[in-house]
């Protein structure tokens, strides 16, 4: 007669013990080993607070219509600059040179955000004069709006020269955002919507382009207009004006930030429980195994059973 | 998915509201078209985001037309069917060439086209089901081309397409508010937040008169020049270029500036104005900006003239007139301002009262050269004596401040010529023997290095060139003592720390020094929070030749070269850690001023900072 496993059910054992006893020390010893050392384990292995985190947005930017340009002319250290500050323009006295200038911003993806910067520049040039070098400022209002609200004003500086004269220059880049500590999470972040340039002021050393890179290097938020490749081209025919065409690009950026404290206690939050359960397991097994071969004096009641004593 | 879309019909109605109600201004487009080279093409454009604001109880506005946009220029509705629209008809009345959508095009003209421009038309790609106006050339049997017109409902398989759409502007750009008196200048900004030339405006206000009567700091300081209009006093500065360019005179805002000129001798000589020193020398400022202030002429201090060889001499202020810039033979331009300074004195209530110019004239010998000049202005207060002792630090020193040094005299100690530690500056010419030689100031914090060559021939007096570098090294008045803190007092002397000379290096016969190695030991002193910087220990390390002269001098200038040594951070001297409360950190400047026999190379100097040669 065959026999199989009609019904099952799992029994409950209770071991009882006195206060002060091995077996309460034991769990005591057991309880602190499976809730401490999986703190210490998460902790340990590095990131348990994260201190740094990334988002992705695209920012909000604009140009100002604000332009600083200068063209060395000849080897000889002669110049021709022009600039949107007319204090500046009074100063630069015979080296003024107005060119044509057209600017165009692109949402090339009807997504409400401004992609593209098109900026477009004729600088007209005596017969004698030749383009070796030239230095273009642009500034910029720059917004975040995801995590912390970021206003600021930033700037783009090109700088190219050449032995060869040129006719054209051609500026591709893109407009990067460059942090050195991350932002915080929440919050009005507008320490920097500072003119880049103070066009009010009347004094030649506010448009000094070393005071002005310097200053703005030493912010913690910075634009810079990485442009890996300037198309220089060479050949300028007699007359004819030198051509600056600069296409600036503002690009899904990647911020960091400091996270907030609900987001630094969910992650470690994660991380502790998911060591915990290992733990929670493993231990539940050496009690186990403790209390059923009674290696620890105990007194084992199955649930449900009466007593008889 | 449009038949799960049909069954749940709650779901879809969810998304359709979702989908209308999404603030996305510029997402939404009327219609579709896609050309044969898939270009998307956008009717209208518009950033138009806000809405006329108009509160409820406001009176009737003048009734304006509500349809801002001309008959001719009317945008197609929504709902248009596709059939109608089209993309690519440019031209009015005109056949246009590809457009096979274009209504005007007659039979005889489509046949002669090659392909269509526009291919499709399709109402919203967001719709589930659409429609959509399909245009496709065939060719006939005779070569020509016959157009076949389609309009077909083309079905959208997505999950979270709009099953159907009942509000009028869903897929519309919302209307562009009419400007009227009330929302005129909200739309203004928003429309004209950067503009060209939104900085004229404040051009005006350089010199327009204020209520108080003084200046006040930063102010552009003002002259009483000719006729009606006031000028302002300008003070040549580098700008965008290392060029002069004018730049007013700030008040309290003391200003060192260095700037070149560019200057052709046949032209610029006598004509120029940058080069004579009358612009900087006659000058009526006003002492301040209110209408009636008092004219404060400039008057001249000094005027010195270095020669073409640059030695200078003074010339007795007032003595025959100004000096003006004049071609003594071809290719020789004299008195030409190479550097101007101004002392001014000011009161406590902002006026200026009295002010002083300095001017170093010179010689220009090149045809056509950048000719470097300086400009100075230091304000001084009224009743303040003379030019007040500057510290370097209060009281520790501050980096990038010059070390005070001071002379040991029978009275007691004095303070050195320009009282700060200097060493030999390097020099184009790079000769050791040739002077004038310029010095530069021991900075606090900073290491720094120079050096220059020695060339020497068979027959040279041991003790004349030793004696001879070591003026070079040290400079004429070498200074003996050197102050603990920034602003040490000469009446304490335990404030004062004496240098330590020592001399390195020995050979038989001549011994000439080759090197000086200054080391400066400080440590910070005082509170945490606001540490001070003190110097514990100041060595002067003189290093002479290891060997023999004879064998450095060859018979034709032979380059020798004998590197010079650098010494690294030492740890300090333990006696003055028992006085300061916490060690915190212990560093060490190292300035050095070597000199190469011989050595055809250019030494770097790490920084450039001229004492004033007036």
């Amino acid at each position: 007669m065959a026999f199989y496993e009609v019904f099952s059910h799992p029994a409950l054992v209770r071991y009882r013990t006195g206060v002060c006893s091995k077996a309460t020390l034991f769990l005591l010893v057991v309880l602190c080993l499976t809730y401490i050392s999986p703190l210490l384990v998460a902790y340990r292995s590095q990131g348990f607070w994260i201190k740094r985190s990334t988002y992705e947005e695209q920012p909000v930017v604009r140009f100002q219509y604000e332009t600083l340009l200068v063209a060395a002319t000849g080897t000889r250290g002669d110049f021709v600059a022009w600039s949107t500050f007319p204090h500046l323009n009074n100063m630069l006295g015979s080296n003024l040179r107005i060119p044509a200038v057209s600017v165009r911003e692109e949402d090339q993806n009807q997504d409400g955000k401004l992609d593209l910067l098109k900026f477009q520049l004729q600088l007209p040039l005596k017969a004698e004069e030749q383009v070796y070098s030239i230095q273009l400022l642009l500034t910029f209002n720059y917004q975040l709006f995801r995590m912390s609200t970021v206003v600021m004003q930033s700037l783009a500086f090109v700088q190219h020269s050449s032995p060869v004269p040129g006719a054209k220059l051609l500026i591709s880049g893109d407009l990067r955002l460059q942090q050195r500590t991350p932002l915080p999470h929440r919050g009005l972040y507008n320490i920097y919507n500072v003119s880049v340039v103070d066009g009010s002021s009347p004094f030649a050393s506010s448009y000094d382009l070393d005071t002005i890179i310097s200053n703005y290097y030493n912010r913690n938020l910075t634009t810079v207009l990485s442009c890996p490749m300037p198309v220089w081209t060479v050949g300028r025919a007699a007359g004819s004006p030198f051509e600056l065409n600069a296409e600036i690009h503002y690009p899904v950026e990647v911020i960091s930030y400091r996270p907030g404290f609900w987001e630094t206690i969910k992650f470690a939050w994660i991380q502790y429980v998911s060591v915990l359960l290992i733990f929670l397991w493993v231990f539940e097994r050496i009690q186990k195994f403790v209390f059923q071969n009674q290696i620890l004096p105990t007194v084992p009641v199955l649930a449900g059973k009466p007593h008889l004593s | 998915m449009s038949a799960l879309c049909s069954a749940s019909t709650l779901l879809c109605l969810i998304l359709t509201l979702d989908a209308q109600t999404t603030n996305e201004p510029n997402t939404t487009d009327i219609f579709n078209t896609t050309g044969d080279t898939n270009i998307t093409y956008n009717f209208t454009e518009s950033y138009t985001t806000v809405e006329p604001t108009q509160s409820p109880g406001a009176p009737e506005e003048p009734s304006l037309p509500t349809e801002p946009l001309p008959e001719s220029g009317r945008l197609p509705i929504a709902d248009s069917p596709v059939g109608r629209l089209c993309p690519c008809d440019t031209h009015r009345d005109v056949c246009d060439i590809n457009c096979c959508c274009d209504p005007e095009c007659i039979s005889q003209e489509v046949s002669l086209f090659t392909s269509c421009s526009v291919l499709t038309v399709s109402s919203s790609t967001r719709l589930c089901s659409r429609d959509v106006a399909l245009y496709t050339l065939r060719n006939a049997a005779d070569g020509r081309s016959e157009l076949q017109t389609s309009v077909s409902v083309e079905t959208d398989y997505d999950l979270l397409c709009i099953r159907s759409q009942n509000r009028h502007d869903s897929f519309s750009h919302p209307a562009p508010v009419t400007p009227t008196d009330r929302n005129f200048e909200g739309l203004f900004e928003q429309f004209t937040s950067f503009v060209f030339g939104s900085d004229e405006a404040e051009l005006v206000s350089l010199t327009e008169l204020q209520t108080s009567s003084g200046y006040q700091y930063g102010d552009v300081v003002l002259t009483a020049a000719q006729g009606e209009h006031r000028g302002v006093m300008l003070l040549p500065a580098s700008g965008l270029t290392a060029q002069c360019v004018d730049s007013p005179a700030a008040f309290l805002v003391d200003q060192h500036s260095l700037c070149s000129q560019h200057v052709i001798l046949d032209r610029d000589c006598t004509s120029s104005p940058a080069l004579s020193m009358d612009t900087f020398t006659d000058i009526q400022l006003l002492s301040g900006r209110n209408a009636g202030a008092a004219v404060v002429p400039v008057t001249v201090d000094s005027v010195t003239l270095q020669s073409v060889s640059g030695t200078q001499t003074e010339l007795r202020a007032g003595s025959g007139g100004t000096l003006t810039p004049a071609v003594m033979r071809p290719g020789l331009c004299a008195n030409v301002v190479l550097k101007v300074f101004y002392v001014m004195e000011y009161s406590s209530t902002g006026d200026i009262v009295n002010a002083t110019v300095s001017v170093l004239l010179g010689f220009i010998q090149k045809t056509s050269l950048l000719l470097q000049q300086e400009f100075h202005i230091t304000y001084v207060q009224e009743d303040g004596g003379e030019l007040a002792i500057h510290f370097s630090g209060n009281p520790g020193y501050v980096s990038g401040l010059p070390l005070e040094s001071a002379t040991r005299t029978a009275q007691g100690l004095s303070r050195s010529v320009g009282h700060f530690l200097s060493v030999f500056h390097s020099e184009a010419h790079q000769d050791c023997l040739q002077g004038p030689h310029q010095r530069s100031l021991v900075l606090f914090g900073l290491n720094s290095q120079s050096g220059c060559t020695l060339r020497l021939t068979d027959t040279f007096n041991c003790s004349l060139l030793s004696e001879l570098l070591l003026s070079v090294l040290r400079g004429s008045d070498p200074a003996q003592y050197v102050a603990l803190f920034g602003n040490s007092l000469l009446d304490n002397p335990t404030d004062w720390l004496q240098i330590k000379r020592v001399s390195r290096g020995e050979a038989a016969g001549c011994s000439v020094p080759l090197s000086l190695h200054l080391e400066i030991e400080w440590t910070k002193y005082g509170a945490l929070s606001n540490p001070q910087a003190q110097i514990v220990s100041i060595k002067e390390i003189i290093q002479t030749n290891s060997s023999s002269l004879v064998s450095l001098t060859g018979t034709r200038n032979r380059p020798h070269i004998v590197l010079p040594t650098f010494n690294a951070v030492r740890s300090l001297p333990g006696p003055f850690e028992r006085r300061q409360r916490r060690p915190a950190h212990q560093q060490l400047c190292g300035i050095h001023t070597s000199i190469r026999p011989c050595s055809p190379r250019l030494q770097s100097h790490a920084y450039h900072q001229r004492q004033a040669a007036l």
